[in-house]
């Protein structure tokens, strides 16, 4: 009787845990290092693109030019 | 009946998995630990249930896991050139056929801890696995712990659903692995994320506790005695108010006395004197020839190789006639006694290099979660507030695991091996932490140095 209690408590919990765990997406992926990794290429992204039209603005040589369309300078290029 | 409550649920988490693959896993430990097979007895007891785990898992992670963060650490390596070492052993043990037999699970216990780092790739694989291992082992717990209470304990008396002394159901062993769970079950009341922290929880956990704390005594095994003691002394580290945890442990011990069999006095007064007792006189005899067989085979005898040994020592044997015990001294001759001790036991089989090898396992692995513990307490974060109880509670029970396989041979337990796998997991994840935060951090002044550098260059 005690072992029928024990075996039927354990699976019950067990069954139970299971089940939330399948509706879970973060079991695959985690949040923190995705989020981490996330953030990290955006900054890259957006250091990669800024940094070359930074360049570009010190070879036309220190005109000011900070209000023109960086996409307009992509284009004259 | 119950084989079809068994394959019911086991055909449940294989439906599950399908979703996530990662449940396999689960079900192998489920299968190992609990080993269902062997409860029942018809249908169950003749289908391979646990080689279908295995290979589920190991199919479900080679073929549709992501294989994110996976990579081989240091201890996985440790673990793979004990396997290997052991193989070696094995072909040139003293006792090949015994050897076989032990090597047989032996290897496959290996096998899955190595295995188990790399599907710990999230936070909530970590608990998932965490969360199975104490069910599995609250189930067979909770029984025990009843059975103490209503009163059917003793030493060798005490029935588990599985009675042969296998893996987990040994008592001295159950009972090692249950108070080595404890700091993991409390971890849950407070950073669950399965079954979220809750009055109801904490209320399981007590009592789990509890049951837990009752194996050593229902089973009448000493070495659980240790284990407890051991557990009170590490717990005191992570206390605020010491001396109220020595004077609540102390006042539990003494409420606990008078519920005590006589025979539990008995078992344990053997503690003191080893003399009085065979098993425990024995340990001592054995651990000396261990020495002096190593200086002879230094790279061990293989699995089993204890059996070689025999001595005669004088012990005290009590003879009752009437009202008068005569105790007289007499020669014993004992022959193939087990090592008793894990770290002889490794040192028999595996000789001098895999005793090194098994030392630096644990070592490391104490000294892993101890940094681990340091980095990140303190840190109030949800998402990585957990993980410095949780490496502090790992760190407990490979201690107390420690402790209790000073006294038996338990070098090879799966569980054991299951929560040095959780400890690699922990480990690989937190330095996949730490570095996508350094790349991320790097990326960060990167982008700063350059938005400073795009306004110089607008305001010139």
């Amino acid at each position: 009787m005690i072992d029928y209690f024990a075996l039927a408590l354990g699976h019950g919990l067990m069954a139970i845990a299971l089940l939330r765990l399948v509706l879970r997406a973060d079991l695959d992926a985690d949040p923190l290092i995705g989020q981490l990794k996330k953030d990290t290429a955006d900054n890259r992204m957006a250091a990669s693109s800024a940094g070359r039209n930074a360049a570009r603005r010190a070879k036309a040589g220190g005109r000011d030019d900070g209000d023109e369309n960086p996409r307009a300078q992509v284009a004259e290029r | 009946m119950l084989d079809l409550v068994f394959l019911a649920f086991i055909g449940y988490i294989l439906l599950l998995g399908l979703k996530r693959p990662f449940l396999w896993v689960l079900l192998y430990v489920y299968i190992d630990i609990l080993a269902p097979q062997r409860i029942g007895y018809s249908i169950i007891a003749s289908l391979p249930v646990s080689l279908i785990a295995f290979a589920a898992a190991f199919g479900g992670w080679l073929v549709l896991d992501r294989k994110e963060g996976g990579r081989i650490s240091v201890r996985q390596g440790l673990m793979l050139a004990l396997l290997l070492y052991c193989w070696w052993t094995t072909g040139h043990a003293d006792f090949p056929l015994d050897a076989e037999t032990k090597w047989d699970w032996v290897w496959k216990a290996l096998l899955f801890a190595i295995f188990l780092p790399f599907t710990l790739t999230t936070r909530a694989r970590i608990e998932a696995l965490a969360l199975m291992l104490v069910l599995t082992i609250a189930t067979i717990v909770i029984g025990t712990g009843m059975k103490t209470i209503l009163g059917g304990g003793g030493y060798q008396n005490l029935k588990f659903f599985v009675n042969d002394n296998s893996g987990v159901y040994e008592s001295s062993t159950l009972a090692t692995v249950a108070i080595g769970l404890i700091p993991m079950i409390w971890w849950f009341t407070r950073h669950g994320t399965v079954f979220r922290p809750h009055w109801m929880v904490t209320g399981f956990a007590v009592a789990l506790t509890f049951a837990c704390l009752l194996v050593p005594i229902g089973t009448e095994a000493r070495t659980g005695l240790l284990c407890i003691a051991a557990l009170g002394i590490l717990l005191l580290r992570y206390t605020k108010r010491r001396l109220l945890f020595m004077m609540g442990a102390g006042v539990l011990g003494l409420s606990a006395l008078p519920f005590l069999p006589q025979s539990y006095y008995e078992r344990m007064a053997t503690l003191a004197q080893p003399s009085g007792d065979e098993s425990a006189s024995t340990r001592v005899a054995v651990w000396q020839w261990t020495l002096d067989y190593v200086a002879e085979k230094p790279f061990g005898g293989g699995f089993d190789a204890y059996r070689s040994n025999s001595f005669t020592y004088v012990m005290p044997v009590k003879q009752v006639d009437g009202n008068t015990t005569t105790v007289t001294y007499q020669p014993v001759e004992d022959k193939g006694r087990a090592f008793h001790s894990s770290f002889f036991e490794l040192l028999g089989e595996q000789g001098w290099p895999g005793l090194a090898i098994w030392l630096t396992l644990h070592a490391l692995g104490l000294w892993q979660m101890e940094r681990i513990y340091r980095r990140w307490k303190g840190v109030e974060a949800e998402e990585e507030a957990w993980i410095a109880p949780f490496a502090a509670a790992l760190q407990m029970g490979a201690l107390v695991y420690l402790v209790g396989a000073t006294f038996q041979g338990i070098g090879y337990q799966p569980v054991m091996l299951m929560l040095v796998g959780l400890q690699i997991g922990l480990n690989t994840y937190c330095t996949r932490i730490d570095s996508a935060r350094a790349l991320h951090q790097r990326s960060e002044k990167r982008r700063a140095a350059i938005d400073d550098k795009l306004r110089g260059a607008v305001a010139a």
